[in-house]
């Protein structure tokens, strides 16, 4: 079905705003009588606390609020993390022990930020340190336990193994015999870092309690419902007397999901009776926000000789810190490929550092890069084209097309013809993601002057808020620019999910579009009654509902909403639900170019190529930015990104100095090309696209860098001193 | 201690009281109104706090409010003139150069500088002079398209 508007690469409906500061951010905003906030963090990894001594701090001149746990005594004092796939609670605030360097001691509202970061210093607290376990193998062999109701698990060779949050072991088909029947076996170990999602406008939320317990809380969220879910369960208030008021973010990447400073905000505005803003800083982000673990994989595959892949198993260890998870997206070893036997034994690790969270796609780059790397290292050892290897290995289906999309990287940069000069290398991997479905809904309503809003609970952070209008000017058959997509608070509108999963545009689009056609047919039976046609006879194009082929007889759809008032049926109004239809799967490629400075070690990008499958292109432009975005998050991972921790738990590098992020110097021109395999659920059949994009890339660079200097780098990021040192070792 | 000084923005003068400690990012955000620079890193490494400074970027969040006296400091709300877009602002928005906007400010003003001396640079002169303006959305590519097509509209 041909469209209009859908299709268009149009600019972002917030874009004036931002391009001319007008736009609102939480950090932005000013509430009358708002105090701010600054917490007390354990210096220390692993320390028992032995007193805290808060007197000081309370005579502040300024002071409103000082909070230790021992205050909270008697109200509901823990903090719910449902929402990161860990039902571990934890208190507001450590009381005996802290566990993580960072963990939050206090919480102090006053007057200005700077009195309460001076608050801060004068509380006193006597701690003893204790040895910290910041090395997941160290955890996984200690005696010493991060939690003390964890009892130890059997590891895959029999051996206990301490420290284990949670494991996922999964069998499909028998791996001894797949390496029986294989020509060729090969096992290697990779290791990923932790690494922080580094949005740029750190967590900051602002609430307020009125006199009655109503809490109104304005966030940089990426989901208000979960916001106001997290307030619920932590601090035992009805969700009926939360309001949750989502202002623009600036970014999110998986972390801001759920209340990750929320309950904090609350907490001091019940104890000071005022608004209380808590702004994180970037030191406060690294120290206490939600990075993604990192992990050590373990694979083993066995091939036939014709590069077939038999069977793999794959053993990894997440180190997630004191809460998190990670080791569910070790299944994604299977990939896409069509492997007849998999067996998995992955765990999730605890360490004294701060807990961890979910970083677009979750475990999916980590997992991929592990996988992908060992494949293309086995392509090599059998004298295979990487990319051949991949398609003969390559499952297909329904609603999928993994080999257009692998072909079509392929194409952009023709692969069969690439050209190296001398330490250049080309590398070719692809990650895979299933776009997720949540339930939401979603109301649109016709305005007396023919214009028509969208209301709903979304949070745009990928530019979703443009492909909901989008979609509802192509329904409704009104001009883009008359359009206006509404953003409600918890309050105001019906549920609506959190944007993350690459979840949204495939739900909340439906649930607009569904909403916009129930529009779209009141408006066709009240104006086939004005123009005494049959709505079947009608279209509507540019605003005005016309007969088809009669091109004079027609009524605006402001004409239109005048009558709808006069007939029994009201105002136009029409509203539109989704829930519990799965997308289909898609992968995105990503061909990387290098060149290799044999002396410095430097890696030097010369070109990165990627390709994904969008089911259909709501706005090009749009997903263009979000594979860009992602690529150069997977880029990141593989060359630059690590946190770094001390022997003793400190973080090396909290904060933007140390903890390397690509400019805009380091990064080639990025090119995209989009596949359309429409999924029958999607709205015109779109797919989530937000997240495959980071999944290829540490991979991508790592098998560059092999082809340009013949190294294979297993530690990731791949910086110029691993790699002279690995050259060093190759005799270069 | 605290001292009363006036900072020229955007051509206006802001008279505010400020101490020795106080940023230029905080005056400028906090008492003069104007939060189009952002605060992401605290430490001068992001860009978010860009102004220009008589046409220079700087790290609002590590120069002192009263080192701006008698300057010139230009801020992303100073930068439409009676209502029109500057060409920057417009190719931004048509060429996709931004997505949450939070670096989006600074960026625009580091840009701004650089076609202000540079009226036509190279894509990689463009990248040189923006490598002080993190941006963790874009991957930095519509960013580049969009200054370049604005430096060929001038």
């Amino acid at each position: 079905m041909a469209t209009t508007v859908v299709g268009q690469s149009v600019a972002r409906v917030d874009a004036l705003d931002k391009v001319t500061g007008r736009a609102q951010y939480t950090g932005d905003m000013k509430v009358p009588g708002m105090l701010h906030a600054a917490f007390l963090r354990s210096p220390h990894a692993h320390a028992r606390i032995k007193s805290i001594d808060t007197s000081q701090a309370e005579a502040l001149p300024g002071v409103k609020a000082v909070l230790i746990q021992a205050k909270l005594a008697g109200k509901v004092a823990k903090v719910v993390d449902a929402a990161h796939g860990t039902s571990m609670d934890f208190q507001a605030f450590a009381d005996k022990k802290v566990i993580y360097q960072g963990e939050k001691v206090g919480a102090v509202a006053a007057i200005t930020r700077a009195i309460a970061e001076e608050a801060v210093r004068l509380i006193v607290v006597e701690y003893e340190v204790l040895p910290a376990l910041i090395d997941a193998r160290a955890a996984l062999q200690s005696d010493t336990l991060i939690h003390a109701n964890l009892t130890p698990v059997d590891g895959p060779d029999g051996r206990p193994l301490h420290n284990v949050l949670n494991a996922t072991h999964r069998v499909d088909g028998d791996v001894e015999a797949g390496f029986a029947q294989s020509d060729h076996i090969f096992e290697d170990t990779y290791s990923v870092p932790r690494v922080h999602q580094s949005y740029i406008e750190p967590h900051v939320a602002i609430a307020e309690v009125s006199p009655g317990g109503k809490v109104t809380c304005w966030t940089s969220t990426q989901g208000i419902f979960s916001v106001r879910s997290n307030l619920t369960n932590t601090l035992d208030i009805p969700a009926h007397q939360i309001n949750v008021i989502g202002m623009t973010i600036g970014g999110g990447f998986g972390a801001k999901w759920g209340g990750v400073v929320e309950p904090y905000a609350v907490l001091l505005a019940q104890a000071t009776g005022r608004p209380v803003k808590v702004a994180y800083n970037r030191e406060d982000e690294m120290l206490d926000g939600r990075p993604a673990p990192g992990a050590v994989l373990t694979i083993k595959t066995g091939v036939r000789r014709d590069g077939k892949i038999l069977a793999r198993r794959a053993i990894a260890y997440w180190d997630v810190g004191v809460r998190g998870a990670g080791s569910g997206a070790t299944v994604r070893v299977r990939g896409v490929y069509n492997i007849p036997n998999i067996e998995v034994h992955a765990y999730d690790v605890a360490t004294n550092k701060p807990p961890t969270g979910a970083y677009r796609a979750p475990g999916a780059p980590q997992a991929s890069f592990a996988s992908e790397a060992q494949l293309n290292k086995i392509a090599g050892a059998l004298g295979i084209d990487p990319i051949e290897f991949r398609l003969m290995n390559m499952r297909e289906g329904p609603e999928v097309d993994f080999k257009a999309t692998l072909r079509a990287a392929s194409a952009k940069v023709d692969w069969p013809n690439r050209t190296k000069g001398p330490d250049e290398g080309w590398g070719i991997a692809i990650g895979e993601w299933t776009n997720g479905n949540a339930p939401g809904s979603a109301v649109c309503a016709l305005q007396d002057d023919g214009s028509v809003k969208v209301h709903s609970g979304l949070m745009d952070i990928t530019g979703t808020d443009t492909a909901m209008a989008q979609i509802a000017a192509e329904v409704t058959g009104q001009t883009l620019d008359k359009v206006t997509i509404v953003r409600g608070d918890t309050d105001s509108v019906p549920v609506a999910p959190g944007s993350g999963g690459s979840i949204v545009t495939f739900s909340m689009g439906n649930a607009v579009k569904r909403a916009a056609e129930n529009v779209r047919q009141r408006i066709l039976a009240v104006a086939s009654d004005m123009l005494e046609v049959r709505p079947d006879d009608l279209e509507i194009i540019n605003g005005q509902v016309s007969v088809k082929g009669a091109a004079g007889r027609a009524v605006t759809l402001a004409e239109v909403a005048t009558q709808a008032a006069k007939t029994t049926g009201g105002p136009i109004t029409g509203n539109g639900s989704f829930a519990q239809q799965p997308s289909a799967t898609s992968i995105a490629a990503q061909i990387v170019q290098v060149k290799v400075d044999r002396v410095t070690g430097k890696i030097w990008l010369r070109r990165s190529v990627q390709s994904l499958d969008c089911g259909k292109a709501i706005n090009p432009m749009a997903i263009e930015g979000q594979m860009e975005g992602g690529a150069t998050q997977g880029l990141s991972w593989g060359l630059w990104e690590e946190m770094a921790y001390a022997g003793d738990g400190r973080n090396l590098n909290p904060g933007f100095l140390d903890y390397h992020l690509p400019t805009a110097l380091d990064m080639p021109d990025l090119e995209s090309v989009l596949i359309e395999v429409p999924t029958g659920n999607g709205p015109f059949g779109a797919k989530g696209v937000g997240e495959p994009p980071i999944a290829p890339g540490i991979a991508a660079v790592q098998a560059a860098i092999a082809d340009a200097v013949g190294i294979q780098l297993h530690e990731a990021p791949f910086t110029p001193e691993r790699l002279r040192a690995a050259l060093r070792a190759a005799g270069s | 201690m605290k001292t009363a000084i006036t900072l020229t923005i955007n051509g206006e003068p802001y008279d505010i009281i400020v101490e020795g400690r106080t940023r230029l990012l905080d005056a400028i955000r906090e008492q003069c109104n104007l939060t189009g620079a952002k605060e992401g890193c605290s430490t001068g490494d992001c860009g978010a706090c860009t102004v220009l400074l008589d046409g220079q970027p700087v790290a609002s969040c590590m120069t002192f409010a009263q080192a701006a006296q008698g300057r010139h400091i230009t801020t992303i709300e100073g930068l439409a003139q009676n209502g029109t877009l500057h060409p920057l602002q417009q190719a931004f928005m048509e060429f996709g150069g931004l997505q949450c906007g939070i670096c989006t400010p600074g960026m625009i003003l580091s840009a701004k500088a650089l076609l202000d001396q540079n009226p036509r640079p190279t894509r990689h002169e463009v990248r040189f002079h923006l490598a002080g303006n993190l941006c963790r959305c874009t991957g930095y590519q519509k960013i580049v398209d969009a200054v370049v097509a604005a430096s060929e509209r001038r």
